[in-house]
């Protein structure tokens, strides 16, 4: 055995003991601080390779590099001591010399055109540093390459109110305050429009235009319609529902307001310092803006003080400070206060949403017929995908025999909707999930035994064609129903007391990037540097949004080289060092990210292994890695410390350098909009609520959620645990007392955090987070997301608790307590009832066609149990598509064995009669077709 | 903020010279007269830990602790508390040395984004400095003025519940506390004394 290499010889002692001397710390080669190796912790090693982890999913490919020494166990974020000592830096606290600060003026009117504006009065007073109009930046963007159709300041028009419309910058806060005044405008006020459904109608004026491709002239910005299956199995249902929802806006409510630092440094370029949760495509939004190349462009996150969507579009601020930077060779600060966090909004789409579905007589769900109405405010943001979400994702996690799906998202003149967690699913699962919970009802069955007697096994197809691969969907419900004691509670508890079923499924990871580049750019890329001190540097553009990117990205570099955590050191704020991430939006980061890193660190790892073969003459094979020594598998006495090989690897070559990056597969199929929705794998989750409602105040507590969310494999459960939790509080925010409150006016009633009513601690419900671990096979150790996914269930869950408890079904989100009271004054009336607190509760009412029907179901389900178990390991690897459980054959495409299976994405001309809601977006021709004037 | 009528939310007023204990240290900063106790301390003190996140006292970032009382920094004029001794977030640790309440919010999850993280920690010192055994319904009060929209505040009680323990005595402060930088060294034993675990 090799002696290796020793900075310090014989300044410690073969028995570990320290020697005194100067260094605090041991040198290399001595033995580390702690003597002896930690040994492998054959708990978070698999079985396959001679672990103790069980693996009811079979094998996963990552499993030869598991070293148990991080991934599983749960860890605190490696950037927490920085956020609990107040050194975070978040975009507010980055404080340049010689600082100016900046302020926007926001349009007072809801439309208006701007005939002039006036800055003399603003540049004449004393201590205003530089102005800015949209004459300052007529080049538009948006961060969707197709809908590119923002400013950063109103050029032409304001749209909403709060739109901006031009900035300053002074010395301190009270002048440029004060400069805001100063400001002297001439307006047109235009007609402005609030309602979605006159968004439908022909405009004088509509919000945008968009050439040949307008759409008459109304101001629908995007419309979808979908139509695949048999749709012939609606006819003649056995039990079917129709709910018309109303849902309100809502917003992230994260606690950081938007703001930033832009600085253009000596040699010219800018430094521009935000909290964003995509600085890849601010980045690009910027050099479109200010005319740079984008290689003279630095743009430096700043931790970020929670995003949920709300920070992954370019801001027109961002633009706004960088242009005021440059006028006056200053550094700008930007901040937004709490109003003008609602201004810029980009939460939740206001949504009218109609859901039909029918049920067979054999529990079989025949069709969904899902028609979505959303409110897009005054830009598109991510509203091109939103309005595909909106639909698409409703088709799993069941097996359907139809799905026709209508959607149009419209511009109205008030501060723009964008992605928000759980993006564009969150809405239409709740119709969804709750019109199941009536089919139930009428068909008098349990609803979680007709949810799994309908459930798509894994590695199977959905109707619209996304890959599902593994899927914990099951086990999620079975694990939920057990841990709340359903089935001795639902439909049995007395009148105010409830428990409802809600299931979800989210992407994990957006399949086609935004920016869909013909060069196969990676979605995600990770760099791993490591010098002769053994620390690993990793450089990476993963935006930590308090989610835990960094601590991901740390963990698995970390279990690959079997290194303690704390010598990984990720570097991910600047886009000068950082290679291009997509950024932290539909769920993408951990199973793209932390797949990328794998990469990057099976490389440092395979020139470990050579060198330490190059030692001690075995081959890299029969070498095991463990808490910084290699050594050999069959005598563990044999080897060289992680230093000693990483030494001999640096011969004649320096600091160890490695490239990991990740591109989804391609998948999917080939009809118009067959990508939106598409992911590599998909999060599955299944949570109870149980509420107490107060009959006669209206007011719902939710007391209990058991909430079970399949992330494929919790990379760090702790974390995982806590975006269960976190984001049952925000769906629980949604559903009974936040909303966006647009008065008769239009005007945004309650930018605030004292109206928007986000739940506080009183509120809360205690939460039971439920890890199902189905063991992805291309996500990283198995991991899938567990960041949006876990937010869908918990509104329907409540939503049929509440009728559980009172035998009401509301249609309109939130839940506030005059929704509620509303609702049980109606029924009371209708029953002629004395006293609210008499109202039936809803129970059972069994007839023979019932029982039989509940046994079939239950039946089904444990045949299909085992026919998934199967499918989850590779016993059974035979195709299998959405229509199988209709008796039809996976291998044949369905088109050729089902008459009138259809798949359309434009309805026939004869259709268009009955299509309602979004559905008239369809009577409208776009310009290129209606002849004459573009 | 929207429209062009607008009342300069602080108009030119008086200084005058201001002092306080911040941290155990005294500062004395020239401030005007009707400054706002956050403004003064983000921006002159330069404690950047305290957090503005509404202005309107309703979301309790910028929690401070004020002559043993949390507080809320935003809805506090300087001059009210001139004189007094103020805790924000920096002044919890001993030097690289956190306090328990730090060190059990990382442990346990309290933080995820971590910009309400320095409220939560400071009405939650307000309430362990005064009561080390407190009930589920005390830390439940201690912290309804503090907004959290990350963690749900589940894995928050935790932490306070865990800090208390360290308070009273009852369990150990976890590694980060009694050894700050534990500086794994990058280099393993060279013979280890006994086989570990290996695969076969």
């Amino acid at each position: 055995m090799s002696a290796g290499y020793r900075q310090q010889p014989n300044s410690a002692r073969k028995d570990g003991k320290r020697v005194a001397g100067k260094q605090v710390f041991p040198p290399p080669g001595s033995g580390g601080s702690k003597p002896v190796m930690k040994e492998r912790d054959l708990n978070f090693i698999p079985e396959s390779v001679g672990g103790n982890e069980p693996q009811p999913a079979g094998s996963h490919i990552h499993d030869r590099i598991r070293t148990g020494t991080v991934v599983g166990k749960p860890l605190p974020l490696v950037d927490s001591n920085a956020k609990v000592t107040g050194q975070a830096w978040y975009g507010d606290d980055v404080r340049l010399a010689n600082e100016t600060i900046g302020k926007i003026l926001r349009s007072p009117h809801h439309y208006a055109k701007i005939i002039s504006i006036d800055t003399s009065k603003v540049e004449s007073l004393p201590g205003v540093i530089a102005v800015a109009t949209g004459a300052d930046s007529p080049n538009s963007f948006g961060v969707l390459p197709v809908t590119k159709d923002e400013h950063a300041m109103a050029v032409e028009k304001v749209r909403h109110m709060g739109d901006l419309v031009a900035c300053v910058s002074a010395v301190d806060e009270a002048t440029a305050i004060e400069a805001l005044g100063l400001f002297e405008i001439e307006w047109e006020i235009l007609e402005p429009v609030f309602d979605p459904k006159k968004g439908l109608e022909d405009a004088d004026e509509p919000i945008h235009w968009r050439g040949k491709y307008h759409l008459a002239k109304t101001n629908v910005q995007k419309r979808v319609f979908q139509e695949f299956g048999d749709r012939s199995l609606v006819e003649n249902p056995y039990s079917s529902s129709h709910g018309k929802w109303t849902m309100a806006g809502v917003h992230h409510g994260f606690t950081e307001p938007h703001a930033v630092v832009a600085h253009w440094d000596p040699n010219g370029r800018l430094q521009l310092y935000t909290p964003q949760q995509v600085p890849h495509y601010t980045h690009r939004a910027l050099s479109t803006v200010l005319d740079v190349p984008m290689h003279q462009i630095n743009v430096i996150r700043t931790f970020v003080g929670g995003g949920f969507g709300g920070k992954s579009d370019p801001f027109p601020h961002e633009m706004c400070a960088a242009i005021l930077a440059r006028k006056s060779g200053r550094p700008v600060r930007i901040t937004f206060d709490r109003e003008e966090v609602y201004w810029i909004n980009r939460g939740r789409h206001p949504s009218n949403i109609e859901v039909k579905m029918a049920a067979d007589d054999e529990g079989r769900i025949s069709g969904f017929d899902i028609d979505a109405l959303i409110d897009g405010g005054g830009f598109a943001s991510f509203g091109h995908v939103t309005s595909y979400y909106n639909g698409v994702l409703a088709t799993a996690p069941y097996e359907l025999g139809s799905f026709h799906y209508t959607g149009a998202r419209v511009w109205t003149n008030k501060p723009a909707s964008g992605a928000m967690r759980g993006h564009g699913a969150v809405n239409t699962r709740c119709a969804v999930e709750v019109g199941l919970d009536e089919m139930a009802e009428q068909m008098n069955v349990d609803p979680i035994d007709l949810r799994l007697a309908n459930l798509l096994p894994p590695h199977s197809r959905t109707i619209t064609g996304f890959r599902i691969t593994s899927n914990g969907m099951r086990e999620a419900l079975e694990r939920v129903r057990e841990g709340s004691d359903w089935d001795n509670k639902f439909r049995k508890l007395p009148l105010g007391k409830g428990i409802g079923i809600g299931c979800g499924f989210f992407i994990s990871g957006s399949g086609l990037p935004i920016h869909w580049d013909p060069n196969r750019f990676p979605h995600a890329t990770v760099h791993i540097q490591v010098d002769m001190d053994g620390g690993v540097t990793v450089h990476t553009g993963a935006a930590d949004i308090g989610q835990g990117s960094t601590t991901a990205v740390a963990q698995v570099i970390s279990e690959v080289l079997a290194l303690p955590i704390e010598m990984i050191h990720v570097r991910s704020h600047e886009s000068d060092t950082s290679p291009v991430d997509l950024g932290s939006y539909s769920s993408r980061v951990t199973f793209m990210n932390a797949n990328a890193a794998i990469r990057a660190a099976l490389e440092i790892r395979d020139k470990l292994l050579n060198a330490a073969c190059d030692i001690l003459g075995y081959h890299p094979n029969s070498l095991v890695i463990n808490d910084r020594r290699i050594y050999y598998k069959h005598d563990p006495a044999i080897g060289v410390s992680y230093l000693q090989a990483l030494h001999k690897a640096q011969e004649d070559k320096g600091a160890l350098i490695s490239s990991g990056s990740y591109r989804s597969p391609p998948m999917g199929g080939v009809h118009k909009g067959a990508a939106a929705g598409l992911a590599p794998a998909y999060s599955f989750s299944a949570y109870v609520a149980e509420v107490d409602v107060d009959i006669e105040l209206g007011l719902i507590k939710c007391t209990n959620v058991w909430a079970a969310h399949d992330c494929g494999k919790a990379l760090n459960p702790l974390a995982v645990k806590g975006q269960i939790i976190g984001s049952c509080h925000m769906g629980l925010g949604q559903v009974l007392s936040e909303k966006m409150v647009y008065g008769r006016t239009g005007h945004l009633q309650n930018p605030n955090l004292l109206e928007y009513k986000i739940p506080s601690i009183h509120e809360m419900p205690h939460v039971e987070p439920i890890i199902v671990e189905s063991s992805d096979p291309e996500g990283p150790f198995g991991a899938k997301e567990a960041g949006e996914g876990p937010l869908l269930p918990v509104l329907p869950a409540v939503v049929n608790a509440v009728y559980d408890a009172i035998g009401i079904r509301y249609n309109d989100l939130p839940l506030t307590p005059d929704v509620v009271f509303k609702g049980v004054e109606k029924k009371r009336k209708k029953l002629k009832l004395e006293d609210a607190t008499e109202l039936p509760s809803p129970r059972f009412t069994h007839g023979p066609k019932s029982i039989e029907l509940q046994k079939a179901l239950v039946k089904r389900s444990e045949e299909h149990k085992k026919r998934d178990l199967a499918r989850q390991t590779t016993e059974d690897t035979s195709p299998y598509v959405n229509g199988v459980l209709f008796g039809f054959d996976p291998n044949i495409p369905l088109e050729d064995q089902v008459d009138g299976w259809r798949m359309a994405t434009e309805p026939d001309p004869e259709q268009l009669a009955e299509l309602g809601l979004a559905g008239k977006a369809w009577l409208k021709k776009e310009q290129r077709h209606m002849g004459g004037e573009n | 903020m929207v429209g062009t009528e607008y009342v300069p939310m602080t108009p030119k007023a008086e200084k005058e010279i201001w002092s306080a204990e911040v941290n155990g240290k005294s500062v004395e900063e020239l401030i005007t007269s009707n400054a706002i106790l956050l403004d003064v301390l983000r921006d002159q003190v330069g404690t950047l830990g305290v957090k503005r996140g509404c202005d309107l006292g309703t979301c309790g970032c910028c929690t401070v602790i004020i002559d043993g009382d949390a507080r809320l920094s935003c809805l506090c004029l300087a001059g009210q508390v001139s004189g007094s001794e103020i805790t924000t977030v920096e002044g919890l640790s001993q030097g690289a040395h956190l306090a328990p309440i730090q060190t059990c919010f990382a442990e346990h999850g309290g933080s995820q984004c971590g910009f309400c993280t320095p409220g939560f920690l400071l009405s939650a010192q307000a309430l362990l400095t005064e009561n080390d055994s407190p009930t589920d319904e005390e830390i439940t009060c201690a912290i309804e003025g503090n907004l959290c929209r990350c963690t749900g505040y589940q894995q928050i009680v935790d932490s306070i519940k865990a800090a208390a323990e360290i308070h009273r005595g009852e369990s150990e402060p976890v590694q980060p506390a009694s050894n700050p930088h534990p500086n794994p060294h990058p280099d393993g034993p060279d013979e280890p004394s006994m086989p570990p675990g290996h695969a076969r």
